[in-house]
């Protein structure tokens, strides 16, 4: 039997595309560090643009572009950055961030509204505080909401942005803020040794991305939302469909049914579909524009399994 | 007068490698992975070939030298309160935003840089805290040597002196790092292979990006044990990257193709030395352009201020480093051809044969 590999661990396994690679290769670059590499003022300039924001840096990664912000923003000794939920105490040493996460990862990629950021924005206003917001997948939140990114971004003070997920370019995140702030987040990004030289190669294809995936990302969403309904139809398994909302599905166990995690994951494995090992009794999906007719593979893969599982079937002579 | 044809000869580092025709096409065609959720397949293949040619057990792909270091210094220096002894004219010390102190909280000890590029040995000797553990004194973990000293003109360190470096590392019970961002140009300039200069050395930043060519990157060598630490110190700098086969690509063809040019670099800088040491006006020490770097000395004049005379170049399309107030930093690499010497062995002529206010 052929087994297929079907990859739901995370958008960040998409794979450049052809017309990424022939952008790669064509890349007009020079040294970044000691200049500025043409093709990467071309993408930092185009992101500035969509998000609404004076000037963007390009960086290695998401968890980078993170770090980078909020030590530009808590650069005092002592800041410290506040989760919502504690904004309100008094407290000791000086608060100076507000982070959000948007598509919220750990809650199924979930969007924060417009409305939404815009309170924390005015919170954060109120007591002299600043606003980033972890946007790895914020293009699956604007597109899902139908609200331009510029928009859903407005308050912030800076956002990081993921290049490499959904959007399936090979490397990078590009952070945006004032003019001011990515001066200093230049320099931070030097320190921690992010600062890298003919980057044209990589953000040629995160250009690419920009034009060819993100109309995608919309297709990625049905998708999920296919799966999710069709994995809750199944005995045992229970899924909040209507949280849905992107790219992402977390798929838990019905209590007392035989079905179990682990035994799903084994049963995925054997079907070649790889999903992130763990003891957690959910299973999380992660759907990409590499991912088509796997959808219905892996619904009758998870099904079949279901079935065994549950009428395990008996030996006749 | 005939106006001279304006052309940009870069050699303001040898990081302004463009990738070549080669490297475009195996960054188009490279097999990639996630690196950070699995094993990026060409990047594996990439860390492969350089453990192998350091002679070390393990690699691991990094977005710069400077993060190279970094990681390096930190998992050596696990403890509050460590120590780093290194040259006070180190890559480390003067140009990576004092990261190690900064983000690692490692303090450094420096000590002072000779000519060549070495320290001391009895200095360094002199720099390890003693007795470890007393009150007063932070705790020295690692001892950092750079090879080849960019500072110093891109000075060889000798293997004799690495060796002896090592041996006292290991009496005090210290790590040695070497910052091998043109280990490379050590290596060609010396005869000598890569693994046998760091035998000594529990870890090395070797870097990609410069002679060699590649587009980005830099890989740190050292035991499983240490990449398996770095790994993770990696991700928490942020330089987890996903798809880096592509640049890993470019880095293999580098290593295949341009190592063996740095040669012809070398012997372009002392040509080019030679040349401009001819010029009355220019001093340079052509017995220590031993690789790829000259420094110029120009005469310690108010009218010869090093800023202004690379500005005057920069109008002729020579980009050159004002590296202090009296001196300019020339590197060379692959991408400068023989009549792009000549060029700029005629522009320096050009510009002081006479003094500038003569000119007006």
């Amino acid at each position: 039997m052929v087994i297929r590999s079907v990859d739901l661990r995370s958008d960040t396994v998409t794979r450049p595309t052809d017309a990424m690679r022939k952008a790669m290769a064509s890349a007009e670059v020079d040294d970044d560090i000691l200049g500025y590499d043409p093709t990467a003022r071309h993408l930092e300039e185009e992101m500035a643009k969509m998000t609404g924001k004076e000037a963007a840096l390009f960086v290695p990664s998401g968890t980078m572009g993170n770090l980078i912000c909020v030590m530009v923003h808590c650069e005092v000794r002592g800041s410290e950055k506040q989760l919502l939920e504690t904004l309100k105490e008094a407290r000791y040493p000086s608060t100076k961030l507000i982070c959000l996460e948007n598509t919220h990862a750990n809650s199924g990629g979930r969007c924060l509204s417009a409305e939404y950021t815009d309170r924390v924005g005015e919170i954060a206003k109120r007591h002299g505080l600043k606003l980033h917001i972890d946007g790895a997948r914020l293009f699956n939140a604007s597109i899902a909401l139908g609200v331009p990114v510029h928009r859903l971004v407005e308050a912030a003070d800076s956002v990081s942005v993921c290049l490499s997920k959904g959007l399936g370019a090979p490397v990078g995140t590009v952070i945006v803020g004032s003019h001011t702030f990515i001066e200093k987040a230049k320099t931070l990004r030097k320190t921690l040794g992010g600062g890298m030289r003919q980057i044209g190669v990589l953000c040629a294809a995160a250009l690419v991305a920009l034009q060819e995936t993100l109309p995608k990302l919309q297709f990625d969403h049905k998708k999920a939302k296919l799966l999710a309904e069709g994995l809750n139809q199944m005995k045992g398994i229970r899924i909040n469909v209507a949280a849905v909302e992107t790219n992402m599905i977390f798929m838990d166990m019905e209590d007392g049914s035989k079905l179990t995690a682990e035994k799903l994951r084994k049963s995925l494995t054997e079907c070649g579909i790889l999903v992130l090992p763990g003891n957690s009794s959910r299973i999380r999906m992660v759907i990409y524009h590499h991912i088509t007719s796997d959808v219905h593979y892996t619904l009758s893969c998870l099904q079949q399994a279901g079935q065994a599982i549950h009428e395990p079937k008996m030996l006749s002579f | 007068m005939v106006t001279p044809v304006i052309r940009t000869v870069d050699l303001r580092s040898d990081t302004v490698t463009k990738p070549t025709e080669s490297m475009r096409s195996a960054m188009a065609n490279a097999e990639v992975d996630d690196d950070v959720l699995g094993n990026d397949p060409t990047a594996v293949l990439l860390e492969r070939e350089v453990a192998e040619i350091a002679g070390k057990e393990a690699a691991m792909f990094v977005p710069s030298g400077t993060m190279g270091n970094l990681i390096s210094v930190l998992v050596h220096c696990d403890e509050r309160g460590s120590e780093v002894i290194l040259g006070d004219d180190s890559h480390i010390h003067i140009y990576e935003n004092g990261g190690v102190s900064s983000l690692g909280g490692v303090h450094p000890r420096t000590v002072k840089n000779e000519e060549d590029g070495t320290m001391e040995i009895s200095s360094i000797e002199a720099a390890v805290r003693s007795p470890k553990g007393d009150l007063h004194y932070p705790v020295t973990k690692l001892i950092c040597l750079e090879n080849t000293q960019a500072n110093c003109g891109g000075r060889c360190l000798p293997i004799e002196y690495i060796d002896k470096v090592g041996e006292l590392a290991k009496k005090h019970g210290l790590k040695l790092h070497i910052d091998g961002a043109r280990i490379f140009n050590a290596s060609v300039a010396l005869g000598v292979p890569v693994r046998r200069i760091v035998q000594a050395a529990d870890s090395v930043s070797i870097c990609l990006s410069k002679g060699i060519g590649a587009p980005v990157g830099s890989v740190i060598v050292g035991s499983k044990s240490f990449i398996t630490k770095a790994r993770w110190l990696r991700k928490t700098l942020g330089g987890g990257m996903r798809q880096i086969g592509v640049l890993c690509a470019a880095a293999l063809v580098a290593l295949r193709e341009n190592v063996a040019k740095l040669e012809d670099d070398h012997k372009n800088a002392k040509i080019l030395a030679e040349g401009l040491n001819r010029i009355e006006r220019l001093k340079v020490n052509v017995a220590a352009v031993e690789t790829n770097i000259i420094y110029v000395d120009l005469p310690k004049d108010p009218k010869f201020i090093a800023e202004d005379a690379c500005k005057s170049l920069e109008v002729l399309g020579v980009l050159v480093i004002p590296q202090t107030t009296f001196r300019i930093r020339i590197v060379l690499h692959h991408q400068i051809s023989d009549s792009d010497l000549d060029y700029v062995l005629s522009c320096f002529e050009k510009l002081f044969s006479s003094v500038p206010e003569e000119k007006a």
